[in-house]
């Protein structure tokens, strides 16, 4: 009986002692801390089929520079990917390289990361798209592919309804004309639209927005000088409401998902227009499958108000950043640029359909719309959306939903706005 | 004899101390995984976000929870699911009562009424999504009746309904089984008897089978007031995003939200401790119901 209790007792308190140290963190060997075997990459591209030559380009050209270090990919989840990384922050501890948003996403988080400027000189002019990665003049992280917002329209609606599919409207007049010819004929809509996630409004802000605001005002907005009551800002959300009023958007924008349902809508004829992104998904490529690459066209934005110059809204899409909490920052930095060489984005563009950052790439043999949006580059300026905060973002979302379901007047709404980004 | 004295002490030693050891690994496992992080949850909301990280706030997190209307509505809508549960409850009772009195096809009803409980929340979620569109097949049926087009996912007034009725079609299986095995111990003469005194079938559910499955009832209660706080958050994320108009927004998806999406780390932790308290009283609740109907029967 004694013996028993002996037994068990030293059985559990063994098992206690193991639980325990299963529970303490692995202590961290010496030898890390004197030379650097192996960099962590974080991301959410790596894993996809499409990225695999890029990432193999990447690999190789860091090898090469540095034989005997190691670079390990993890492919997170998009889904997930903001939340593991917060909490890799929280903690200081996690990848030394990983990939990032630009604007907001990036923004919120630079304290964690290391300012690049001196490492990456010497791709400042070769590549574009550096704002959406820069905070107060510092750069946080090297352009991967430039996202934007372009106006893309089916060729073949145009023509059915006995439009010029070459050219289309300059001014929101003769867009609201054009559209009711096409609806007449096809019985399709003017803008497919989707905004249950709130994405709507984002992408009609910054792809309308430069045929609304003067080019001062919008230089100002994107510096930060946002005049949230001035008749212009006032008009793009008039404009927002005046299209679901008047019919031009599909039915049920509320409850349409912007991924993938409105792009969908577009794919299937059903909607003439769609605002889309100019990498990743939801662009040129993603629509040229169902309607023909060469059915897809490009416009600028049409004029709303006098004095407007339309431009293309871009800024960085993807971009990579090191830690702040990684051992040799110069290590880590050069396999940031071996991530944006030449030849890896060339792959990039060419397998995964992405305007890369790299202004040297050959795009000549691509889709008309490519052609478009790439000789659109050079003029182009940074998307509304992406100078304001996620906290204003997520706010913009709600209230251009009360918008649409007329629960909110425009007034209220930029009050709002204003208020939440003069907060920060 | 001194030797034998010894090892006799030295049992009724190990006698005495025995029960601590044997519970130590379960209260170690507690205290580490359990409660020293709730602990330090605790401790993280009272810090401070961004430019604060770190330094002390005091109560600010908690001000700011107060003042946010978003983090209002969610609180809104726990005490709408609350008042929604009674429902949710009936619906499988009264399905289970149908199958225990054998109405046609009751086998088939009892294993279809299961099989949206082995799905998970997501693949519901898209079904619904699907089903529910403005365009979709249930808005098509209503449309040949001549009813409008309801925007079941995009009208902040409806979405709320929406996606609770589908917890509830998604989730109603498990407590339709355990309604099942409630009805197994009810005493079958006494629905003979009242058969026989010629009783309605609502006055045999109403003075039959309602008393005599009162603690099957209250279990149901407390498990589906469980499952709708805490397991809703795969259905929003997949059917509404919180939305339309952040209408349905829960504290869970609060949580997440400003964790993942606006990196407020702190903020999260302070809605976490709310949603903590909020569980704690709801629980207490229920375990003092339960006590005392325990203490009834």
């Amino acid at each position: 009986m004694k013996q028993r209790i002996l037994w068990s007792a030293v059985l559990v308190a063994g098992l206690a002692l193991a639980g325990c140290g299963s529970a303490t963190r692995p202590t961290t060997s010496a030898s890390d801390s004197e030379k650097v075997a192996k960099l962590v990459v974080w991301d959410w591209k790596s894993g996809e089929e499409t990225a695999a030559a890029y990432i193999q380009k990447a690999k190789a050209d860091f090898a090469k520079k540095h034989p005997g270090v190691a670079v390990e990919f993890v492919a997170q989840p998009f889904d997930q990917y903001y939340t593991l990384l917060g909490a890799a922050i929280q903690a200081s501890k996690g990848p030394d390289v990983m990939l990032f948003n630009g604007g907001g996403q990036i923004r919120d988080r630079v304290a964690a990361l290391l300012p690049l400027d001196q490492y990456v000189a010497e791709d400042k002019e070769r590549l574009a798209g550096w704002d959406a990665f820069s905070q107060d003049g510092k750069i946080y992280a090297a352009p991967v592919t430039l996202q934007g917002h372009p106006i893309y329209y089916n060729k073949t609606l145009y023509e059915k309804a006995g439009l010029d599919p070459a050219g289309p409207a300059k001014t929101w007049q003769d867009l609201v004309r054009d559209c009711g010819a096409i609806k007449k004929a096809t019985g399709a809509r003017c803008f497919a639209l989707g905004n249950k996630e709130g994405f709507g409004i984002q992408f009609f802000l910054s792809g309308l927005g430069s045929g609304v605001l003067t080019p001062q005002e919008y230089d100002d907005w994107i510096a930060g000088k946002r005049d949230w009551n001035s008749p212009n800002v006032k008009r793009l959300f008039a404009l927002w409401k005046e299209a679901e009023s008047s019919g031009l958007n599909n039915d049920g924008a509320n409850s349409t998902a912007l991924f993938n349902d409105a792009f969908a809508v577009v794919q299937s004829g059903k909607a003439a227009h769609i605002i889309g992104l100019m990498s990743d998904i939801g662009h040129w490529k993603d629509f040229g499958e169902f309607l023909g690459a060469d059915k897809v066209g490009v416009m600028a934005a049409p004029v709303v108000t006098d004095g407007a110059t339309p431009s293309l809204p871009y800024d960085g899409g993807i971009g990579y950043a090191v830690a702040k909490w990684t051992k040799d920052p110069r290590l880590a930095a050069d396999l940031v640029r071996s991530l944006t060489t030449t030849d890896a984005l060339n792959s990039f563009y060419s397998d995964a359909g992405a305007i890369a950052s790299d202004t040297t790439i050959d795009v000549s043999k691509a889709a008309p719309a490519v052609g478009t949006i790439v000789s659109q580059i050079k003029s182009g300026k940074p998307a509304l959306h992406v100078a304001l905060s996620s906290k204003t973002l997520d706010l913009m979302g709600r209230l251009s939903q009360k918008l649409l379901s007329g629960s909110a007047t425009v007034d209220e709404v930029v009050k709002q706005l204003a208020a939440s980004d003069k907060a920060g | 004899m001194g030797a034998g004295a010894r090892r006799a002490s030295l049992g009724a030693r190990f006698e005495r101390h025995a029960p601590y050891v044997l519970v130590a690994p379960a209260v170690l496992i507690i205290v580490a995984l359990r409660l020293w992080p709730l602990l330090l949850g605790v401790n993280f909301s009272f810090t401070g976000d961004g430019e604060r990280n770190g330094s002390a706030v005091g109560f600010d997190n908690y001000l700011e929870l107060l003042q946010d209307p978003l983090f209002q509505g969610s609180l809104r809508n726990v005490g709408l699911l609350v008042l929604l549960l009674p429902l949710a409850v009936a619906i499988p009772g009264m399905l289970a009562t149908f199958i225990y009195l054998r109405v046609p096809g009751h086998r088939v009803f009892r294993s279809v009424y299961f099989f949206p409980a082995v799905l998970s929340p997501v693949i519901v979620g898209a079904i619904f999504n699907l089903m529910l569109a403005f365009d979709g097949p249930l808005n098509a049926l209503l449309g040949t009746v001549g009813v409008g087009p309801v925007d079941w996912l995009g009208d902040p007034d409806v979405a709320m309904f929406t996606v609770v009725g589908v917890q509830i079609w998604a989730t109603f299986g498990m407590a339709l089984v355990v309604f099942l095995a409630g009805f197994a111990s009810l005493d079958a003469t006494l629905l003979d008897a009242a058969r026989v005194d010629g009783a309605s079938l609502a006055r045999t559910i109403w003075h039959v089978i309602i008393p005599s499955l009162s603690r099957t009832i209250q279990f149901v209660f407390v498990t589906t007031m469980i499952g709708m706080l805490t397991s809703m958050f795969g259905l929003l994320y997949v059917m509404t995003s919180g939305g339309p108009e952040g209408s349905t927004y829960l504290p869970e998806y609060y949580i997440w939200i400003q964790q993942g999406q606006m990196n407020r780390p702190a903020l999260a932790s302070a809605a976490s401790t709310v949603l903590f308290v909020i569980m704690l009283v709801v629980g207490l609740l229920q375990i003092s119901v339960l006590r005392r109907t325990g203490g009834r029967t």
